[in-house]
């Protein structure tokens, strides 16, 4: 599991000193401070940012909101973010509030609402709504990572690192080379939101990632896994032999 | 000195008898109705249109012979006498009147003194029809024309029994005028023939007739032939009476005459007179209608502008009415604006002081490096700031409330996680106070509010509910359900208050709440800006509090669906 990568743009180092020591302290990874827009989009571009703090006044001018129209526009390259300002001014507000999905966190806060925040805003741009504020989930499926909830942070797993997915009731063990690890979600959820090239049901409880296949032996109804893992292979599933490339 | 003779009697009942013969074929032409009907009304123009009409169109002889007859009759009544013989002479020999006919024409002849050809009509009338006329009045007439025209060719002897017959008929018929004209034509006969004694008694005897007659031509006449006659016998003593008699007569029908145009002339001049009078009531009457109608417009107008500015006023009324209750409102509101300036200067007055004595003391005490004093001196400080923080807090929402400038969208909201991120910021506060907190919101407790709002109520509630606690009291945040609303309860154990403090709590005026506890710091201006946002958020505020043990107060806010 990795760290989540934040980009912070603000302009006043008094303000970003505590928000830096409360990201830290709850293990968020802040790949960079931006003091202006320009700069913003410079880290922005040059790292792989998971999430951005954005204060909507950069020296006086509402450039943060510029920054998220900016980053929006662009396909592919849109990333979770959260407004930070210290006023509700309802004009300011409703310009900001075209820049959907619209989070934010009032100035002055604490160590809960940042995290809220965070979180809140993750949810929203994956539209994955009441997975970290209720109990029965703990995970979010992007096309590139698993963001999961542990304890009061949040971490990534990148998928194409998943060996393998064994199913238990709510829970999933989700298998990878490094570690093994437990999340909490659906079983349909998890089948809707991974990319079905890559991940394959093989059994009830198992989905492989077919990348990490070594060997299946139909006989056994085993499949070979990298790392010395196993996965079964039942029958109902054994259509995804024709849709593996086998050398021979 | 010569007089033809016409018989107009007997003439009427032959048209009838004509009309009501040709009436059977108005069903064949349209337009023989109307020339008949024309006919019948004496319009000879018309009817002379009409059957002109119909002989262009129709073919039917007997119809033709008709219309013919009508356009010969029609003429004559006209008295173009040359067309009137063209058309009779166009009628054929078929013509079941052809009698009629031809005795209107031979009249004619005799008009156009074209006696011979007369003659040859009337005998040959007289010769072919002699059966079928059965009027005696129209064979009469035929014979006197006869006699008429005899005498005019100066054959006297055939003229004689024609005009004798006349007579005799005209003296059986006892028409004075007819048989004057009879008289005349035998006396003229035999005047001309110079036996002037038959003559002279016929004349006497149409001048004796005449005295028994109105009519004053025909007495003049006699009168005048009298003369004539006495003037050729040389008796001119007569002659001279006759011819006095005659101017007599003369005069007289002049005199009838001219008293008949005077009469007329008086008539018209009357009817004049009346006309004017009629034509002066009548402008006289316009006149009124005018002044009525100008009243009339006149009145109306002026109750329109009574209206109109009946309601001007009215509305005038209703603007001040409505300016001097806004009046009202706004006073009391810039009262309250007042009273909150002055008690939160007078807090602020406070805190800062408090804060520069405390500050005094820390610096005296760390220059004697009491090193223990300064943590409770500290811990008080940054309590008095929060206290300042918080209402200045206040003072800005309550402000952006009233400007309606800030940001304010409802949506489904966690209260949990609500509730732990605005208490977070007690829990320094609750330890240092040695306060027990319980947060028992369940995760699932959804409600519909604005977030920032929320944050501001629960913020003052807390802060409330710390500041009215005794040590080592209890301070606990619920929900309870109560239908389509969630209930999010703060209660504390600590001082409560009366119930006449929770209704001025309660009220609806933006007055605010006179301080209860003078030692605790307050404004009430915390419990005003909740409920307001409370309202704005759609929910009710209430609370429940005993005295000495402690307050609940209640937030409804509605649940998502």
């Amino acid at each position: 599991m990795q760290n989540i990568n934040v980009l912070v743009i603000e302009d006043r180092p008094e303000e970003s000193a505590p928000l830096l020591d409360t990201l830290t302290a709850n293990h968020y990874n802040v790949i960079g401070v931006a003091r202006s827009f320009k700069a913003a989009l410079e880290l922005y571009h040059n790292n792989p940012v998971d999430i951005a703090i954005i204060d909507i006044f950069l020296d006086g001018n509402p450039d943060g909101i510029a920054f998220a129209e900016t980053i929006n526009a662009i396909p592919h390259k849109a990333k979770p973010f959260v407004f930070l300002t210290s006023s509700t001014d309802r004009a300011l507000f409703e310009r900001a509030k075209l820049t959907q999905p619209f989070s934010y966190l009032m100035k002055p806060f604490n160590e809960l609402e940042l995290l809220y925040a965070l979180e809140v805003a993750v949810e929203k741009f994956y539209e994955q709504p009441d997975v970290f504020l209720g109990d029965e989930e703990d995970t979010i499926i992007s096309k590139d990572y698993l963001f999961i909830k542990k304890g009061k942070a949040l971490k990534k797993v990148f998928t194409k690192s998943i060996i393998y997915i064994e199913v238990e009731e709510k829970y999933c063990n989700i298998f990878t080379e490094e570690e093994k690890f437990v999340i909490l979600i659906s079983l349909t959820k998890i089948l809707t939101l991974l990319n079905d090239a890559v991940f394959c049901r093989t059994h009830r409880n198992f989905i492989v990632n077919t990348e990490k296949i070594e060997e299946i032996i139909p006989s056994d109804n085993l499949i070979l896994l990298s790392g010395q893992h196993k996965a079964t292979l039942s029958d109902t599933y054994k259509d995804i032999l024709k849709r593996i490339r086998t050398l021979k | 000195m010569f007089f033809l003779s016409k018989f107009c009697c007997g003439q009427n009942h032959t048209l009838e008898e004509i009309t009501k013969s040709i009436e059977v074929k108005t069903n064949t032409v349209i337009e023989l109705n109307a020339t008949i009907l024309f006919f019948k009304q004496k319009k000879w123009d018309s009817t002379l249109v009409y059957s002109s009409k119909i002989i262009s169109v129709c073919n039917d002889l007997d119809v033709l012979d008709f219309c013919h007859f009508f356009r010969g009759y029609s003429f004559l009544e006209k008295k173009m006498i040359n067309e009137s013989e063209k058309e009779f002479k166009s009628i054929s020999e078929n013509f079941k009147y052809n009698y009629f006919s031809s005795m209107l024409l031979g009249e004619i002849y005799i008009e156009q003194r074209k006696f011979l050809k007369a003659l040859n009509v009337f005998e040959k009338i007289l010769l072919t029809a002699n059966k079928k006329i059965n009027k005696t009045d129209n064979l009469n007439r035929v014979k006197n024309n006869i006699g008429l025209s005899y005498f005019h060719l100066k054959k006297y002897e055939e003229a004689e029994p024609y005009l004798l017959s006349d007579l005799m008929i005209q003296e059986s018929n006892k028409d004075t005028l007819n048989l004057i004209t009879a008289n005349y034509n035998l006396a003229n006969l035999y005047y001309l023939q110079y036996k002037d004694d038959l003559a002279i008694s016929y004349f006497e005897k149409a001048y004796k007739l005449s005295g028994n007659t109105d009519d004053l031509q025909a007495k003049q006449d006699a009168a005048d032939n009298m003369a004539v006659v006495e003037e050729n016998r040389n008796n001119y003593k007569k002659a001279l009476a006759y011819r006095k008699e005659y101017e007599q007569w003369k005069d007289s029908l002049s005199n009838q005459n001219k008293i008949y145009e005077v009469a007329q002339l008086e008539k018209q001049f009357a009817v004049k007179q009346k006309q004017q009078e009629v034509d002066l009531l009548q402008i006289e009457n316009k006149a009124k209608d005018v002044e009525r109608n100008g009243l009339l417009y006149s009145a109306l107008t002026l109750l329109i502008l009574l209206g109109v500015t009946f309601y001007f006023y009215k509305e005038k009324n209703k603007t001040h009415k409505i300016i001097v209750a806004q009046k009202e409102t706004l006073d009391a509101l810039n009262a309250t604006k007042d009273k909150l300036f002055s008690i939160v200067s007078h807090d602020l007055r406070s805190s800062v002081n408090a804060l520069k004595t405390s500050n005094a003391k820390l610096l005296s005490n760390l220059e004697a490096n009491n090193l223990d004093a300064l943590d409770t001196l500290l811990q008080r400080n940054s309590g008095i700031v929060n206290g300042a923080y918080n209402l200045l807090d206040n003072l800005l929402h309550w402000a952006l409330l009233q400007t309606k400038q800030s940001y304010f969208y409802i949506e489904p909201l966690r209260l949990f996680f609500i509730t732990e991120q605005v208490s977070h910021n007690y829990k320094p506060l609750l330890e240092d106070q040695g306060l027990t907190f319980e947060n028992s919101v369940l995760k699932t407790a959804k409600i519909l509010a604005d977030q920032e709002s929320l944050k501001i109520i629960l913020r003052n509630l807390l802060d409330n509910a710390i500041k009215f606690s005794k040590p080592n009291g209890q301070i606990k945040i619920y929900t309870t359900v109560n239908g389509g609303f969630c209930n999010l309860i703060v209660e504390d154990t600590g001082l409560g208050m009366s119930a006449a403090t929770i209704t001025t709590l309660l009220q609806d005026t933006p007055n605010l709440a006179k301080k209860e506890n003078e030692d605790i710091i307050g404004t009430g201006l915390g419990v005003q800006l909740c409920k307001s946002y409370i309202q704005k958020n759609n929910g009710v505020f209430s609370i429940e509090s005993t005295l000495g043990k402690g307050t609940k107060m209640i937030v409804s806010l509605p649940k998502t669906t």
